[in-house]
């Protein structure tokens, strides 16, 4: 007789949502630019904010910061990223 | 919105003679979702009014289990004649009909003073899990766009969810080969067969648990898993508890989860941070904990099964899976189990639990996001101060050794240190402020620096002190950053600093949690 297990795993359901198509150009788009507050992320983002506005012509740069690496986004920080066109996190040191 | 002392505008079933809460809540908004479940504790001394649509506020009385007198409110109409800013807004209303006071969001203090308006004990434990308190969202009736009559979360903060799935395992096959293969660590586990987890959960429908197997007891970051009692207790058998040892897993779950722990940073984290369980009180003999020689090791069923039972739930549930993400460089062999228990019987100042608030009588879990033990031997000190002066030096490398002001250490004091402490007249918190204030890094290992390594960049941040006639950084920002435990063997005199991960409300605080 087949032996019955209780699953300790998790079950619970997430509604997931289909990413957006990817942007075939950064020219003419509102992108953001998220710093997590690691150091050195503020190096990368300045220099690709630069990138971003000399090579590309992006209509706008939105940079935002979390106020610590360490826990999620609030929601504050969501609502100014909310609306863009794509965003770049910086993640590490 | 109505102030104290003017009459409340109509309610539907809102009758005089007797104080009643009007709550204002939107079907989606997390904060209701936590908040109102709360209010069941209260009867019929309740109305709700739902911001939105029938079909999603039915889903919501559902799913939240919510018993008190729920309205709807088409078009706004009592929400705009009460005006609260945000949801959950409740209002007290008098017998006689005036409004006596509001309050906003998720409050527990605030919540049990409105009990008590209404003749009721405390509804809001501080220790369940919860926040202490945790703002609400903007009011439906004040949002630029409305979301429309079916607004509505598709994932609510229900409190019970679905019975776990009956795995079966095909004849012939071995059942701890099936659970290595589809659950658990690199470990073996005891197969969760029903049979032992209805043993387990015979012991959470008793007192003082009372939580029936569907009921959700936390929800496990990373993923946000929901820790029913079913599957807390099939992991509590993978690891091999007794069947008792739930009622120290159920409060060690959501001690795990309140938000001021962060074990979702904790998971996830590059660092070697792991949640050491530090046991307390009576319960440590009636369920076998163990305090002394080899505390940190292999030597009691209950240390080695509680602190793998959380490590369990952490992952099968929360998700951290050690290969995905949780991206610990190096790990910690904590990540198996990481569980002491405090040696009160050689420790002549206060516990732990008791420094922390709880009486001695009580028992408590406490939990720390912190590294592997460091050792610090110290077998020639004569004096309490040099045995200090000794454990300074090692705390003055937690996290790095020019890193000050940042991080928290557990001081883990063996009992022969102790007791010349003791005999020098130390107290619990004498000890705590002479390591504090003489654990620094030198001023002259910061200068000719030209990489600027970690640390350097927060020296505007740190506090000059002299330590020993010499110019030094203060390690730590103050004497409550280190937390002081006797716990080990009678023989040897070894103590041990726990270096913490991130710290304070931007990183992982020390909790603790009582077990009843």
């Amino acid at each position: 007789m087949p032996l019955t297990l209780v699953s300790p795993m998790n079950e619970t359901v997430v509604k997931a949502s289909a990413p957006p198509a990817r942007l075939t150009s950064p020219a003419g788009k509102k992108i953001g630019l998220l710093d997590i507050s690691k150091p050195g992320g503020s190096f990368f983002l300045d220099r690709l904010e630069q990138i971003l506005r000399e090579r590309y012509q992006v209509a706008e740069i939105v940079r935002a910061k979390k106020p610590t690496y360490t826990k999620n986004a609030p929601d504050a920080v969501i609502e100014q990223l909310r609306g863009l066109d794509a965003v770049v996190e910086a993640l590490a040191d | 919105m109505p102030a104290p002392g003017q009459s409340a505008p109509p309610v539907p079933g809102l009758a005089s003679g007797r104080p009643t809460l009007i709550v204002f809540f939107e079907t989606d908004c997390p904060t209701c979702q936590l908040a109102l479940p709360y209010l069941n504790k209260l009867g019929a001394g309740v109305i709700g009014i739902s911001q939105d649509s029938e079909a999603a506020t039915r889903e919501f009385v559902r799913q939240m289990g919510i018993t008190f007198t729920v309205q709807l409110d088409p078009g706004l109409k009592i929400t705009r004649a009460y005006g609260p800013q945000s949801v959950p807004t409740i209002f007290l209303v008098g017998g006689d009909g005036v409004v006596q006071r509001s309050l906003e969001g998720f409050d527990k203090a605030g919540l049990n003073e409105l009990a008590a308006a209404l003749g009721h004990p405390p509804i809001a434990p501080e220790h369940d899990g919860a926040p202490a308190w945790k703002p609400g969202c903007s009011s439906r009736h004040l949002e630029p766009e409305s979301a429309g009559p079916d607004a509505g979360s598709a994932v609510l903060l229900r409190t019970t969810a679905e019975p776990a799935t009956r795995l079966s395992v095909p004849d012939g096959e071995d059942p701890f080969a099936f659970c290595m293969e589809h659950f658990g660590d690199a470990l073996p586990v005891i197969p969760p067969t029903e049979e032992r987890v209805q043993k387990m959960l015979a012991v959470c429908g008793l007192p003082p648990l009372n939580l029936g197997p569907r009921e959700i007891v936390a929800r496990v970051p990373p993923v946000y898993g929901e820790a029913t009692v079913e599957k807390i207790a099939a992991n509590a058998v993978m690891a091999g508890c007794a069947p008792e040892m739930m009622r120290v897993l159920v409060p060690l779950v959501r001690a795990a989860c309140d938000e001021r722990f962060n074990i979702h940073g904790v998971q996830a984290t590059t660092h070697f941070a792991a949640p050491l369980v530090i046991v307390n009180g009576p319960v440590r003999h009636s369920l076998g904990f163990w305090s002394k020689q080899n505390v940190f090791s292999n030597v009691a069923r209950a240390n080695s099964t509680l602190g793998r039972a959380l490590q369990l739930v952490l992952l099968n549930i929360g998700g951290g899976r050690p290969t995905g993400i949780d991206m610990s460089a190096l790990g910690n062999p904590g990540k198996f189990s990481y569980c002491i228990a405090e040696n009160e019987e050689e420790n002549p100042w206060e516990p732990l639990h008791v420094a922390r608030g709880l009486s001695s009588g009580q028992s408590a879990v406490t939990l720390f996001a912190g590294e592997p033990p460091h050792g610090v031997s110290e077998h020639n000190a004569r004096r309490g101060k040099t045995v200090l002066k000794n454990i300074c030096q090692a705390l003055a490398t937690v996290w790095s050794y020019r890193m000050c002001m940042m991080h928290e250490a557990v001081v883990v004091l063996c009992p022969e240190h102790v007791k010349t402490l003791h005999r020098d007249g130390f107290t619990r918190q004498q000890v705590r402020e002479f390591l504090f204030e003489n654990t620094g890094t030198p001023v002259r290992h910061y200068e000719h620096e030209e990489d600027r390594g970690e640390g350097m960049q927060l020296i505007p941040h740190y506090r000059e002190i002299m330590i020993d006639g010499e110019r030094c950084y203060q390690k730590f920002r103050a004497p409550e950053s280190l937390h002081i435990v006797v716990s080990g063997g009678t023989a040897g005199k070894f103590s041990a600093v726990i270096g913490s991960w991130a710290t304070g409300p931007t990183g992982s605080q020390m909790v603790t949690y009582e077990v009843e």
